[in-house]
């Protein structure tokens, strides 16, 4: 299992398109993703989840990789975190 | 352990209790860490073994009328001693007047004090109903729950197998959604395992294709429900010719939720399959099962019977061909 504390640096934190970024990549892979926010965890698979967290810019949550591929979709998920959801 | 902040406590109960601050708002700060209640009758009186100060301190009339039959020197005395103890906060009943050194004294130790002029009995009842839906224990699962004939389902599965469109079939045909991906377990103080929706996502649906949706507007307001009882959870996995499927319905199998057992499915899905239908069975199923009707256990019996009668027809057969 691979945790790792984000801090979402993005305008729009994750509203509804980079919530949809965020679980198209975890989609892809076998490895179970969780979102934790102040104690609620969400499979972060679910966009609905994701965006039920209502995760605004600056906020600090955990994600929480399990399975086989975990380092790929960890790594993947960061990428997508730091590049700020390739927003404009 | 849950905790509860005295200023959330206040703003939530406020007019349901007719609530008014008697002293400054520091002691709003606080959090209330216990659900059930304490008269401090006789920790007034001096009594302070097994007091329970870290409760919600409620002051009735058998409180407050002690604390005035006091001399002033001896009610100081007594209230300083009270609030020694780390007390979350105070309520008093019956609006009565209380002795000026109480809020003055709580004040000092940073303790808030309200006045209700509901009685105490009636206090007790709504606030221990408060506290107990505040500190019962909660869980969110990854699923939707959808009350189907009245049988609250709980489908459950990986991501992207059909849990949405299972829930939108179900509404479509007249059943009621509570909530969709993500549902709020709480277990109530009779054990009962019961499911809600978030504030945000209320009936708001992703279907993958399609997109967000929302089944209030869509299907209108008889197709929703804000809470329902979790009494059956319905796995839905890929089918695959290496499992064991359950075949008979002889047992019975059981999810555990924060404590609280409930029957358990396990449904195989493939291309062509109406799992619509088997939940709507599913629900109907339960439904025979808590009427005392098992099916499974109905047809057991009658097998044993017809295999009975078989054994003696053969007997009275043979019984005729003497040797």
């Amino acid at each position: 299992m691979i945790q790792k504390e984000i801090v979402l640096l993005n305008k729009l934190g994750l509203h509804i398109r980079p919530a949809a970024q965020f679980t198209k990549i975890a989609a892809k892979y076998k490895a179970d993703v969780y979102l934790i926010r102040d104690g609620m965890r969400v499979n972060a698979k679910s966009i609905m989840g994701v965006m039920m967290l209502a995760a605004g810019q600056g906020t600090k949550l955990a994600l929480e990789c399990i399975g086989e591929d975990e380092e790929q979709l960890c790594n993947e998920l960061m990428a997508l975190i730091e590049n700020k959801f390739h927003e404009e | 352990m849950q905790t509860l902040q005295v200023g959330a406590f206040f703003q939530d109960m406020q007019q349901r209790l007719s609530l008014r601050l008697l002293n400054s708002p520091k002691g709003l700060v606080r959090d209330v860490t216990q659900k059930d209640l304490h008269r401090p009758g006789l920790a007034l009186a001096g009594f302070l073994d097994l007091f329970t100060y870290d409760r919600i301190q409620v002051l009735g009339n058998t409180e407050v009328g002690y604390l005035k039959s006091l001399s002033p020197e001896a009610q100081l005395e007594s209230l300083q001693r009270f609030f020694q103890f780390q007390i979350p906060c105070i309520i008093v009943s019956n609006s009565n007047d209380v002795p000026p050194d109480l809020p003055r004294l709580a004040d000092l130790a940073g303790v808030s004090i309200f006045v209700s002029p509901l009685s105490t009995t009636e206090l007790g009842h709504l606030l221990s109903d408060y506290l107990d839906h505040k500190f019962a224990p909660s869980t969110v699962v990854h699923g939707s729950l959808v009350d189907v004939y009245g049988t609250g389902l709980l489908f459950t599965g990986r991501s992207g197998i059909g849990k949405s469109e299972v829930s939108l079939d179900l509404v479509e045909r007249g059943h009621r959604l509570v909530s969709d991906d993500v549902v709020t377990l709480t277990r109530t103080a009779d054990n009962v395992l019961m499911g809600s929706g978030s504030e945000l996502l209320k009936h708001f649906m992703e279907i993958r294709g399609v997109g967000i949706i929302d089944i209030c507007r869509m299907f209108g307001v008889r197709a929703i429900r804000l809470q329902k009882r979790v009494e059956t959870e319905v796995e839905l996995v890929d089918w695959s010719g290496e499992h064991d499927y359950e075949r008979t319905g002889m047992e019975d199998a059981y999810q555990e939720y924060l404590g609280v057992q409930i029957p358990y499915v396990r449904l195989p899905i493939y291309p062509g399959k109406n799992v619509t239908v088997i939940a709507e069975t599913i629900a109907l199923n339960l439904h025979l099962k808590v009427y005392g009707w098992h099916p499974t256990k109905q047809f057991s019996a009658a097998l044993s019977e017809a295999m009975k009668n078989r054994t003696q027809q053969i007997e009275s057969y043979l019984e005729k061909d003497f040797e």
